[in-house]
């Protein structure tokens, strides 16, 4: 197991190091330059030529990336293109730990209310609860934000006049019930659909009726027999949706004025912000190399016949 | 009267002016409305209206803009311009202050200039703005160390030397770029400004980016201070009629999914309803007059005839944009009223479409493709769905759409490969030369159509140096004449903020064409 882990985090630096190659192979290749972005409709050749240069753009992509990776080393994620004179990491920093903040929220919310409703549904399977507790799940996971949030807005705010309209105060503020909630519905929705049809499933093994037949308690069997066996593949859901923590969620931080990750990621690629880009994929690959990592290593609590040798 | 009486009533005089400086002026309080996130608070470094809108409340310069859009004195309290109209002489003003009491000297003006111009600055608009006066180029070549056209004189004098005479360089002094910024807050620390110690009716009180920002008032400011205790800027977006419906925020644009409601006298909104002046902008299709079929100047003539901007404007745009005939807004200075442009003519367009190379068959015409900037899917834009409808109904002729994003947009643009191409261009500085020199002289970076007329060019080069200020708007003029005949362009629109909601107790908040430093005036009455 500790070789196992070892190997993985060898891995993870490798992994990284192509990440940022091929992001920056992307911005430089790609259409568009952030220079003329600053400049707008103002493009002096000389100036356009200058700005590059300083901006340390003229030189050829591999060195410049040699550049960078030295720099990111030493903990320097260079200045931001589009936000002038502001360092990448003051910028990413914070959104991150607000973007993470919320999207915890809505993957508590779901696990909460998903993996329940999952179990009822499971309960009375082929029943009108079951059919009903599926297709509501379908629904709200088939609605975009830009239908929940103006009708949550309406209900909370214009209506009922309880809670504020946007803004952001971490976890304990009234501000975050609704876009948790708009985060956590498809989420609700869809480890409900997964942990109903997985316990149907293991509902129908041997193993389970053996236990039945030995005069155990329900309870007991849902407990031990059941739900340990159907949350394997439950559990890998949630645990590579960790990663998505750290990427934000454009339209709801829109929607609700929360300063987080996603508009930033937004704006920076429309920019060509290529310090935040680069810095925004390295994040976000590492935190998928994390989330499979923590999957892998719960299969072996929740699953001891899983072994990594 | 006796001596007495005249004494009460001056000791009375007096304790009313004594009780106006220690009491905060009437209508203060705060003042909450959404922002755009700006790219920095560098004035310097300021590019965009974004960034401008709070730079100019919090930073200033020699001189600024009045709500009259005039070139009025700021922190000079005068200046002097020598014969040969190339040295501009300042004189500061006595109690011109920096927010933490700093007295404003000539040496902080020349710091700040050469500052702007130092390559290490990064600053892509100084070229354009400072670039007139002696020395800058080349301390932004790197070939020396001071701005030798800037020069102290003494503490309260500066001088500076352009290299030619330019009637509109004051004009460009008000943009921040021109802005003076106190050294020694610049260099304790590169982000610096995030605790701003600037000259501008307002204190910069907090910063948190992507949240908000809050100004708070500059009780000494030298041209008399604001009202308002404080302004709120939520930056974090949010949805902009909802707040202020339920009161989180007192001024919001009105988009066009909400003007119908907004406009209905039923609503009590509709009594918060303002109608805004037009932008100082102007939105066109730029025709690059070296392709076909471009280079005939009838097509282009013909294109601009075959459509009806009014019925564009008032119907599918819901009178939210002013129709263009002319390429310099209305109010914007040099402005003449009386020039018609190309109106509404369909006859008039077919016959023009019969007489050119092409011929009146479309289907000889080469293929036109108009590239329109956007991003992520967004619909190309219900004006231009309106336009291309009369362009086939009128002339027979279909335009094809291919839409680009922005930054792809702008490359294809600067490299003249764009055959047909919407934008708009929005003012920098109030004077014609902004529009009229930067976008038609032939030798112009910014001019993308390729558009070249020598005698145009000749009116161009002659207003730049007219020291007459109503001889130089009629030199503007003809060109502009010339220039709308010749038709580089079809003319769209000049937008604006369009509709805006106004919270009752908001008083004096203007709605300006411009970027200029407004919320000083703007009070509050419960």
């Amino acid at each position: 197991m500790g070789a196992y882990i070892l190997r993985r985090l060898i891995w993870t630096p490798i992994l990284l190091l192509i990440v940022g190659l091929v992001t920056f192979l992307l911005n430089f290749y790609g259409p568009g330059d952030p220079v003329q972005i600053i400049m707008q409709q103002y493009q002096d050749p000389a100036v356009v030529e200058r700005v590059r240069e300083q901006r340390g753009l003229d030189k050829p992509v591999l060195v410049q990336y040699g550049i960078y990776i030295g720099n990111a080393l030493r903990g320097n994620l260079g200045e931001s293109f589009k936000y002038r004179g502001q360092t990448v990491a003051s910028l990413i920093g914070k959104r991150v730990w607000v973007s993470s903040q919320l999207g915890l929220a809505a993957l508590i919310l779901s696990i909460v209310l998903g993996i329940p409703l999952g179990m009822l549904a499971a309960r009375w399977q082929g029943r009108w609860q079951d059919t009903s507790i599926i297709s509501g799940a379908l629904l709200f996971y088939s609605m975009p934000v830009f239908i929940t949030a103006p009708f949550l807005l309406m209900l909370f705010v214009l209506w009922l006049g309880i809670l504020p309209s946007h803004g952001w105060g971490g976890l304990f503020d009234l501000r975050v019930v609704m876009p948790a909630l708009i985060l956590g519905l498809p989420g609700i929705a869809f480890i409900a659909r997964m942990s109903r049809n997985s316990i149907v499933e293991v509902l129908s093994q041997d193993y389970v009726r053996t236990a039945r037949a030995k005069g155990l308690h329900e309870l007991r069997v849902y407990w031990h027999h059941v739900l340990r066996n159907a949350m394997i593949p439950v559990f890998t859901v949630i645990g590579l949706s960790l990663a998505t923590l750290v990427s934000g969620a454009i339209v709801t931080e829109t929607y609700f004025g929360i300063p987080g990750i996603g508009r930033l990621a937004l704006d920076a690629f429309f920019a060509r912000d290529y310090p935040i880009i680069t810095a925004l994929s390295l994040m976000i690959a590492a935190a998928y190399v994390l989330a499979n990592l923590i999957v892998d290593i719960g299969y072996r609590f929740i699953d001891p016949r899983i072994r990594y040798d | 009267m006796k001596a007495k009486t005249v004494l009460t009533i001056l000791m009375a005089l007096m304790l009313l002016l004594v009780g106006c400086a220690k009491q905060p002026p009437a209508g203060g309080g705060e003042l909450v409305r959404l922002g755009d996130e700006p790219s920095t608070l560098d004035p310097h470094l300021t590019s965009d209206v974004d960034s401008a809108v709070i730079v100019v409340e919090v930073f200033g310069g020699l001189v600024t803009l009045d709500t009259n859009l005039k070139v009025v004195p700021d922190l000079a309290e005068k200046w002097s311009i020598s014969s040969d109209r190339k040295t501009y002489t300042f004189t500061l003003r006595r109690d011109a202050k920096f927010h933490n009491g700093k007295a404003v000297t000539a040496n902080d003006v020349k710091w700040s200039l050469e500052r702007a111009a130092d390559p290490k600055t990064l600053s892509t608009t100084v070229d354009t703005y400072l670039g007139d006066i002696v020395g800058v180029r080349a301390k932004l070549a790197g070939e020396s160390q001071e701005v030798s056209g800037v020069r102290v004189i003494d503490d309260r004098t500066i001088e500076i030397t352009i290299d030619a005479p330019k009637t509109y360089f004051l004009a460009k002094l008000t943009y921040p770029t021109a802005f003076v910024l106190d050294r020694d807050n610049v260099e304790a620390s590169t982000e610096w400004f995030k605790q701003p110690n600037g000259t501008g009716p307002f204190k910069l009180k907090e910063y948190l980016p992507g949240e908000l920002i809050i100004l708070e008032r500059f009780p000494d400011y030298h041209l008399g201070p604001a009202r308002l205790d404080t302004v709120k800027f939520f930056l974090g977006g949010g949805t902009p009629m909802v707040m202020y419906e339920n009161d989180e925020i007192q001024i919001t644009g009105v988009g066009l999914a909400d003007l119908d409601r907004v406009r209905d006298p039923s609503s009590p909104l509709s009594k918060e309803l303002h109608t805004a002046t037009p932008g100082f902008q102007t939105s066109y299709l730029g025709m690059n007059v070296s392709r076909p079929p471009f280079d005939d100047i009838k097509v282009r003539q013909a294109l601009s005839y075959a459509i009806n901007k009014d019925v564009v404007a008032s119907t599918v745009l819901a009178g939210r944009v002013k129709p263009a005939y002319t390429i310099l807004p209305p109010g914007f200075p040099g402005y003449s009223a009386d020039l018609t442009g190309l109106r509404y003519d369909p006859e008039k367009a077919r016959k023009l479409l019969a007489e050119s190379k092409y011929g009146a068959d479309p289907a000889r015409l080469p293929r036109i493709t108009l590239t329109v900037p956007g991003a992520l899917g967004t619909a190309v834009g219900l004006d231009l769905e309106a336009i291309l409808a009369m362009w086939r109904d009128n002339l027979g002729i279909q335009v094809d759409v291919q839409q680009v994003e922005f930054a792809t947009f702008l490359r294809d643009l600067d490299a003249r490969r764009l055959q047909m191409y919407a934008i708009a261009w929005v003012a920098d500085y109030p004077d014609p030369q902004n529009f009229l020199d930067l976008l038609f002289h032939s030798q112009s970076i910014n001019n993308q159509t390729g558009y070249s007329n020598p005698e145009v060019d000749r009116l161009l080069e002659a207003a730049r140096t007219e020291p007459d200020e109503t001889a130089r708007f009629q030199l503007y003029r003809q060109a502009e004449q010339i220039i709308l005949e010749d038709a580089p362009w079809v003319l769209l629109w000049h937008p604006g903020e369009g509709y805006v909601l106004i919270k009752p107790e908001v008083k004096n908040y203007l709605l300006l064409p411009i970027v200029v430093p407004r919320y000083r005036f703007v009070y509050l009455e419960k």
